[in-house]
């Protein structure tokens, strides 16, 4: 898609006084930008909403973003790539339904059999690989937009999956889920969630893999100059598909944990969280425009996503103003990192 | 009076001087030849007189009235038309509509509906003008690249430009082009207008000009009417030093065993025909060829990069494959035409760089995770290696570098697989003549330890410099061989430019 | 040589796919219902395809220039609540321009995110879409909004003979054609399609264009959901939902590109009327109301992937024309003929 490409120089900002300017470069390229934010955000609202500093809603702050993080750090893996997986909503839904359907003692597939938690938990996770792999395919081979074919591959695994639920069930949702299956999502050792360990163990994996492997630094140099890559013998397509397919994997693993906490499979499971997902993972400073991105960011901004949200319900805010403060949020991370993007260049 | 004059232009980048006060005056029907090697200052200096830059200091006047365009469209208002060497027409929209563009005229006063028949009557004449014999309302993607720099002159015409600069204007026309757009430039002299005219083909700009500017780094070193100068005389003044200064001796003679890589009769059709070649250890082999002799795709076909139809290509006897990755995997390495485009990762470290395409080596087997110490000492081992400037190649993105040290740290990423054979496109394009000895004196290195070495270059003094061999490639065909002791820049120049034998269907 | 002819007919052959499509499902929904085959049915079609058909005019202008407008369904629901919730009894005029109007305002809000702040097109609309749609759903309460029986009423309005949508729909057509044929501003964008820096360098006003284009593109919507409003009655929370997807669908069936610089507004009038037929067909022949959004999404599916392989095809095609095949005269660059 043809964009405007900066203009080498803008005297504007050249001109500016260069002690302001070395401060707002050193703000926004650093790289606790996100933390500070955090932070102030807490402390500012701390006042309008006492209960921000209670322990019940600390913890609840941290439970909330265990799923989250799961499924954004799937999508920081898109972004360096300089593409985007909007299919993750209905990849989580799609997830719930059809690993429900087979474990549900309502009967599922498996119901009832020692066999049934093992095979639902694959059958979730194929779901993930396998929407991943349809969306990657669809862009490095048919060379389509992935916005757009993530945008479609949404629309047409939310509706499979609304479908699918009709098949096993007159409710809209499937229930009747193994105890065994529950525990993985709200079991607890020694007060830590089974949940929080996978999910940080997933982080500190997908931060190996970008920093450390041959994976992660095709990944980088792709997501900067697709064609240098491909002319450095990088294996462009393997790469892009392989990523698509870990956000279905993440997303998958945020379908898991989800559908553990509700209790049943429901085929508008993350539904929502949209642009939690994608405002989580760019104001947390990884690019639109590809080739920069970290986990430990993604980490900070969904904590900020978070932060918002439970400020918004703990002052009572309804769903369509949550809607409208996370539209908005986007919007100025976006802006943000379009800013560093020019200031970057210039420098 | 002069048309323009231009006293004291100064231009730095990121705190780089490119421009140190260049002086330059042009009389009304004067046609000005600006000669100098890449990077000298011609597009900057260019740029400013057509709006594109601002000059950091100097001044300029156009008919005796200070000027001083902030856009391309300041200037053209001005009457000064800047004829890029990309061109800028729009192939989606026809004729008439790329020459209006910018000013269409309205059918009705007050009301933004385009007077058709006004401006297909004014492009008609202004087609006739320029003797192009098509439609106003023919698209722009169905005419030639000759007949859409027609197009251009036209439309620096339709805006009654006073002074025409042209930029490289002959690198994609067919020689009956070429001379219809000399014929033009006459008439043009003819009807007082101002030219300028920017090219690396010095007979062309001593048969045009009537005064020849010679720019090398960024500031004026020669200054005379074209009947004083001789390509020697441009040639020294551009370059500054003499042939034996700029190329490293070479001692390593070439080895008579099996060839490292052999081409046989690889064709592809529109493109290369019956292509067969070979290089052996320590050898270098130039190949030369005009600008879309299929020099740059023979490159790409050997490298996987564009498809060919028949041939085979072996590396040390066994056949290639026909993916980059593959192609790479067997031994070869190839340092593309544009770096911006291809060769760098414009943001990324110089480290990152370096390490990409030998990145595998350095990993567990199995798991691609990196041994991070292994690589660091290898990286910046392979950055001393090619003397590379740098303050951190950990942190320094390569884009800070000098276009000299990027070339380096491109050859030095290459260097890292240890190639056997390494192809080389245009290695010393847009660098400076320091960076490019040094360059040289890897490639020779390189060739001393063994490497066959295919380079591809439009400077024939480069390949003279380097080659053991030279192949002139010509039509898609090699027309011509020559060996260290018949080289001959001239007899070079006459293979590249031979006509077609048979013509093309 | 021979490749380029393939090429081409690659290309004609999937110019004319939407059209194949649009026979197939012609002759399937006619063997499998008599009534579809009806004059009144298409009437019918022609009618309901009028919202997406208007809307996705404004949509081809964005996409020539290159780029997308994704908050078109939130902006048809946001200025319907406009109109309903604080303007219930204006004159229909006045509303439809009222509507027009707050569309073009959102479009400008998109525009100042895009020309000046440099964000890409689809997250800024996507941002807007949640942020147009929770604007809505707070002016409305969640609740239903009943409109006036002047504008409800204005479905059973024939002129001639023809229905008010398809008047609109006329009228928005022809001025559309007029502007990107006949203005300065419609060849200027298909300029900035094709390439947005060479256009700067050309003196054109890009960030203007690009401005003008999103308000254009807001003022369709708005539009669209007033002609929408006088079929459905009542404006519900779910009204025009995710209706972008068609709206996007329409023009690009119709042969505008996703890459800009390639289509025109006739085409998208085709793309409307493709798929509300299908959706007209599905109806008829009581299909499960399940499958609908497959359909859908397999039809925008197909009009991306034509799209992309079009585009494709055009520039391996555009690459070959770069190099000098039967110039191969041209000479050696940056060649001293003689040396010291």
């Amino acid at each position: 898609m043809p964009t405007l490409q900066q203009k080498p120089v803008s005297a504007r900002v050249r001109n500016a006084p260069p002690g302001g300017m070395a401060l707002l470069k050193r703000t926004l390229f650093s790289e606790y930008f996100t933390l500070v934010l955090c932070v102030t955000y807490f402390v500012v609202m701390l006042p309008f909403s006492p209960a921000l500093g209670t322990p019940t809603v600390i913890k609840n702050i941290f439970s909330e973003m265990i799923p989250l993080l799961a499924v954004a750090i799937g999508q920081t893996f898109i972004l360096i790539l300089g593409e985007i997986d909007l299919s993750v909503t209905s990849t989580i839904a799609l997830a719930s339904v059809f690993g429900a359907s087979i474990m549900t003692s309502n009967g599922g597939y498996l119901a009832n059999q020692p066999a049934a938690v093992p095979v639902g938990l694959m059958a979730f996770l194929l779901v993930g690989l396998g929407v991943g792999f349809l969306n990657g395919a669809s862009i490095t081979y048919l060379g389509m937009p992935s916005f757009l074919v993530t945008l479609t591959t949404r629309m047409l695994f939310s509706g499979i999956a609304i479908w699918y639920t009709t098949f096993h069930t007159r409710l809209s949702s499937i229930s009747g889920l193994p105890q065994s299956f529950l525990w993985i999502g709200q079991g607890e050792w020694n007060g830590i969630p089974y949940s929080m360990a996978g999910v940080a163990l997933l982080a500190v994996v997908a931060h190996l893999a970008m920093t450390r492997t041959v994976f992660g630094r095709w990944l980088y140099a792709i997501g900067i100059n697709r064609q240098t890559a491909r002319v450095s013998g990088v294996p462009v397509e393997r790469v892009v598909i392989l990523a698509f397919m870990i956000s279905g994997f993440c997303a998958a693993l945020c379908s898991i944990l989800y559908t553990g906490r509700l209790q049943t499979g429901t085929p508008i499971l993350g539904e929502r969280i949209l642009l939690d997902v994608i405002g989580a993972v760019v104001i947390g400073g990884t690019s639109l425009f590809g080739g920069k991105g970290k986990v430990s960011w993604t980490v900070f901004g969904v904590l900020f996503l978070v932060l918002v949200d439970t400020t918004l319900r703990l002052l009572g805010s309804s769903l369509f103003t949550i809607f409208m403060v996370k539209g908005v949020v986007i919007l100025m991370a976006s802006v943000m990192d379009a800013l560093r993007n020019r200031l970057f260049a210039e420098r | 009076m002069a048309l323009l004059e231009a006293k004291g232009l100064t231009k730095s980048f990121y705190g780089v001087t490119v421009l140190h006060g260049v002086d330059l005056a042009i009389e009304p029907g004067e046609v000005l030849g600006l000669v100098g090697e890449n990077g000298s200052g011609k597009s900057t200096s260019m740029n400013i007189l057509g709006g594109v830059l601002q000059p950091d200091g100097g001044s300029m006047t156009l008919g005796g009235v200070p000027y001083a365009p902030r856009d391309p469209r300041d200037a053209s208002r001005a009457g000064i038309s800047f004829i890029h060497q990309e061109l800028n027409l729009f192939p989606n929209l026809t004729v008439e509509e790329n020459l209006y563009l910018d000013g269409f005229p309205f059918r009705f006063p007050f009301l933004p509906f385009i007077d058709r028949r006004r401006i297909r009557q004014r492009t008609k004449a202004l087609l006739a003008e320029v003797d192009l014999p098509a439609s106003p309302a023919t698209p722009v993607s169905s005419l030639s690249p000759g007949e859409r720099q027609m197009v251009e002159i036209a439309k620096a015409l339709s805006g009654q430009a006073r002074l025409i600069i042209f930029d490289e204007p002959t690198t994609s026309l067919t020689s009956r082009e070429i001379e219809r757009l000399f014929a033009l430039i006459s008439k043009l002299r003819a009807r007082r207008i101002g030219m300028i005219y920017i090219s690396h083909i010095l007979h062309d700009v001593l048969r045009l000009c009537d005064h020849v500017l010679v720019l090398r780094d960024g500031a004026l070193v020669g200054s005379d009417r074209a009947a004083n100068m001789t390509p020697e005389r441009m040639v020294t003044l551009m370059v500054g030093r003499t042939m034996e200064q700029m190329f490293p001796p070479r001692f390593e003679k070439p080895s008579a065993t099996p060839p490292v890589l052999e081409l046989r009769s690889v064709s592809q059709p529109g493109v290369v025909k019956n292509i067969s070649l070979v290089v052996h250890r320590s050898e270098v082999v130039g190949v030369a060829g005009l600008l879309g002799s299929g020099r740059t795709e023979l490159a790409r076909i050997i490298f996987g990069l564009a498809p060919r139809q028949t041939g085979t290509i072996l590396v040390e006897g066994r056949e290639l494959a026909r993916s980059p990755r593959e192609v790479m995997q067997a031994g070869v390495a190839f340092l593309t035409e544009d770096r911006r485009l291809e060769g760098t990762l414009g943001s990324a470290s110089i480290a990152h760089n370096l390490a990409l395409p030998a990145v595998e080596s350095y990993a567990g087997t199995g798991t691609g995770v990196l041994d991070s110490a292994r690589l660091h000492a290898a990286v910046s081992g392979m950055a001393r290696s090619v003397q590379l400037k740098a303050s951190d190649i950990e942190r320094q993105p390569i884009n800070a570098l000098s276009g000299g040290n990027q070339q380096k740290v491109v050859l030095g990423k290459w260097l890292m697989r240890s190639p056997k054979v390494l192809i080389l496109d245009e290695p010393t394009r847009g660098i400076d003549v320091g960076a490019k000895y040094e360059i040289y004196r890897i490639i020779n290195d390189l060739a001393a330890q063994g490497a066959a070495i295919l380079v591809i270059s439009s400077e024939i003094e480069e390949l003279i410099g380097l080659s053991d061999r030279i192949l002139v490639m010509c039509h898609g065909e090699f027309s011509a061989e020559f060996n260290k002791a018949t080289f001959d820049p001239e007899e070079i120049l006459r293979a590249a430019m031979k006509k077609p034998v048979h013509s093309s269907p | 040589m021979k490749k380029g002819v393939k090429a081409h007919g690659i290309l004609v052959a999937l110019r004319l796919l939407p059209y194949a499509v649009f026979v197939v499902v012609l002759v399937t929904f006619a063997s499998l219902s008599s009534r579809f085959l009806q004059v009144q049915n298409f009437l019918n079609i022609l009618v309901q395809a009028a919202p997406v058909a208007i809307a996705g005019i404004g949509m081809t202008f964005v996409l020539l220039t290159g780029g997308i407008d994704l908050s078109v369904g939130a902006v048809m629901y946001l200025s319907a609540c406009i109109l309903g919730v604080f303007f219930k009894s204006v004159a229909w005029p006045v509303g439809l321009l009222l509507m027009m109007a707050c569309g073009s305002v959102w479009g400008a809000l998109n525009a100042v995110f895009i020309t000046r702040l440099r964000v890409v097109p689809f997250i800024v609309t996507l941002a807007t879409l949640f942020i147009a749609r929770g604007a809505a759903l707070y002016l409305s309460n969640t609740k239903m909004i009943f409109l006036p029986k002047e504008v409800t009423g204005l479905n059973r309005l024939y002129w001639f003979g023809i229905p008010f949508a398809i008047w609109t729909l006329a009228v928005v057509l022809a001025v559309a054609w007029v502007i990107l044929r006949e203005t300065p501003f419609g060849r200027q964008i298909y300029a900035v399609g094709a390439d947005p820096v060479a256009a700067e360098k050309a003196g054109l006003k890009v960030g203007r264009i690009l401005f003008l284009v999103y308000c254009i593109s807001g003022a369709c919507a708005g539009m669209g959901g007033f002609v929408s409003i006088t079929q459905v009655g009542a404006v519900s929370p779910s009204f025009a939902l995710e209706r972008e997807f068609a709206v996007i669908a329409a023009a690009v069936l119709g042969g505008t590109s996703l890459f800009g610089g390639r289509g025109g507004v006739g085409g998208t009038i085709f793309g409307a009327i493709l798929i509300q037929t299908v959706n007209n067909g599905l109806v008829i022949i009581n299909a499960n109301p399940y499958i609908y959004p497959l359909v859908t999404a397999a039809i925008i599916f197909l009009a991306v992937l034509v799209d992309s392989l079009r585009e494709r095809i055009l520039k391996r095609l555009q690459a070959r024309q770069i190099r000098v095949e039967e110039g191969g005269d041209a000479r050696l660059a940056s060649a001293p003929a003689r040396l010291p």
